[in-house]
């Protein structure tokens, strides 16, 4: 009995199903409709007389450059994920990545300023900087280069415009981070 | 640019920022510093302008729309968040030519030609996400049943279309970034509850940057 009532509704939702994909195949004819609709419009003067030339020779042009035009979307979906990446929170990998830059960093400056110590070229200056850097891991002045650089990392290029934004990253980034 | 390119591009932005309704022939050749002569040189009536509008637009998205079909977005990188970018694209590209939706029923009244290549249009942004829809089930992203997710693809179709008049009734001053956004943030929130744990983190990440635009813009 049950059984029968479940077959019922499977049948049932099948049906749907198939209306509701048969609505979705329609757009297949309609693209045939739509070049029919423009061939009838060569011959009458209507409103879209003039369009039909400019429209055939788009539609043609429309078939060769599927390829480009698949290549443009995903060019767009990578700006905008570009731009969304600019936007979005720091999250704890991209300060972990951070982190780890920071730490290279201060031990290349570290190793240079030693150099540079023994050869007994003016030590002041560098000693002022090191400490800059050695500030850096502790979660303040994360400044935007290295922002940059780790989101390159991570495989995704940058614009320039990214700059400007990756100001307020750095800054969520301290605040976040003071939480981990 | 060629005289008629710049009537349509000034059509095209007349009818954005006032609404078509709103926007006479005389208007568009004021704007250009054109004679109406002229302009009906090019163009016999508001009518034609529209009908070619809308070409460019029908043309446009058509590419657009057809791309999730012919091949999964996320194939090449396995990464189901191409789709949620894609929806930005789309978007993007109705923004564009968003005075047809602004005031959809009364176009598509007064011009049957542009209500038939609407109709289609629908029909390819169905199966549009349709498309997406499956491959994400495909891809264990989102787990939905059969009439679910056809009541879902439905949901986003209707929001997608209708998005813009909706938004625009409710704010009056958004910047394009942020009625975008949102519009996407809500295909999203529909599809949030089919999702698993991975792409909620997407979505919370969504909803954190719409809440920092929302700041920032008041």
């Amino acid at each position: 009995m049950s059984d029968d009532k479940s077959k019922v509704t499977d049948k049932a939702s099948e049906i749907a199903k198939n209306i509701w994909l048969a609505g979705v195949g329609a757009y297949g004819k309609a693209v045939e409709e739509a070049q029919g609709r423009l061939e009838k419009a060569m011959e009458p003067p209507k409103l879209f007389r003039d369009l039909v030339k400019a429209g055939t020779a788009l539609e043609e042009d429309a078939r060769e450059s599927t390829i480009a035009a698949r290549n443009s979307v995903e060019e767009r979906i990578n700006r905008v994920r570009e731009n969304f990446h600019n936007q979005r929170p720091a999250r704890i990998e991209d300060l972990l990545v951070l982190q780890k830059k920071v730490d290279q960093l201060s031990r290349k400056v570290d190793k240079l300023s030693k150099a540079l110590a023994e050869q007994g070229v003016g030590s002041r200056s560098h000693t002022g900087r090191r400490k800059a850097v050695k500030k850096s891991p502790g979660g303040h002045g994360v400044g935007n280069p290295s922002v940059k650089k780790s989101k390159s990392a991570a495989g995704k290029t940058k614009s320039k415009t990214a700059r400007a934004k990756s100001g307020a990253t750095a800054k969520k980034a301290t605040v976040s981070k003071r939480k981990v | 640019m060629k005289t008629r390119d710049r009537i349509l591009h000034t059509s095209l932005a007349l009818f954005n920022e006032e609404g078509e309704a709103d926007t006479t022939t005389i208007d568009i050749a004021n704007e250009l510093d054109i004679s109406p002569g002229n302009l009906y040189y090019h163009f016999k009536g508001k009518d034609q302008i529209i009908g070619e509008l809308f070409q460019q637009y029908e043309q446009a998205i058509r590419h657009t729309l057809s791309a999730p079909i012919e091949q999964p977005l996320s194939a090449n990188r396995g990464s189901a968040e191409d789709n949620w970018y894609y929806l930005y694209v789309v978007m993007e590209e109705m923004y564009q030519y968003r005075f047809l939706y602004h005031n959809l029923n009364n176009i598509l009244q007064r011009y049957p030609d542009i209500k038939r290549g609407f109709k289609q249009l629908l029909q390819l942004k169905r199966a549009a996400l349709f498309a997406i829809c499956q491959t994400l089930l495909h891809q264990e992203v989102i787990d939905a049943r059969d009439q679910q997710l056809l009541g879902l693809v439905d949901n986003m179709t209707l929001n997608l279309t209708f998005w813009f008049s909706y938004e625009a009734l409710l704010h009056d001053n958004r910047t394009p970034q942020v009625t975008i956004h949102q519009g996407v943030l809500q295909l999203l929130t529909m599809v949030a509850p089919y999702l698993g744990d991975d792409e909620l983190s997407f979505y919370r990440t969504c909803e954190t940057i719409y809440l920092n635009m929302v700041a920032e813009s008041d």
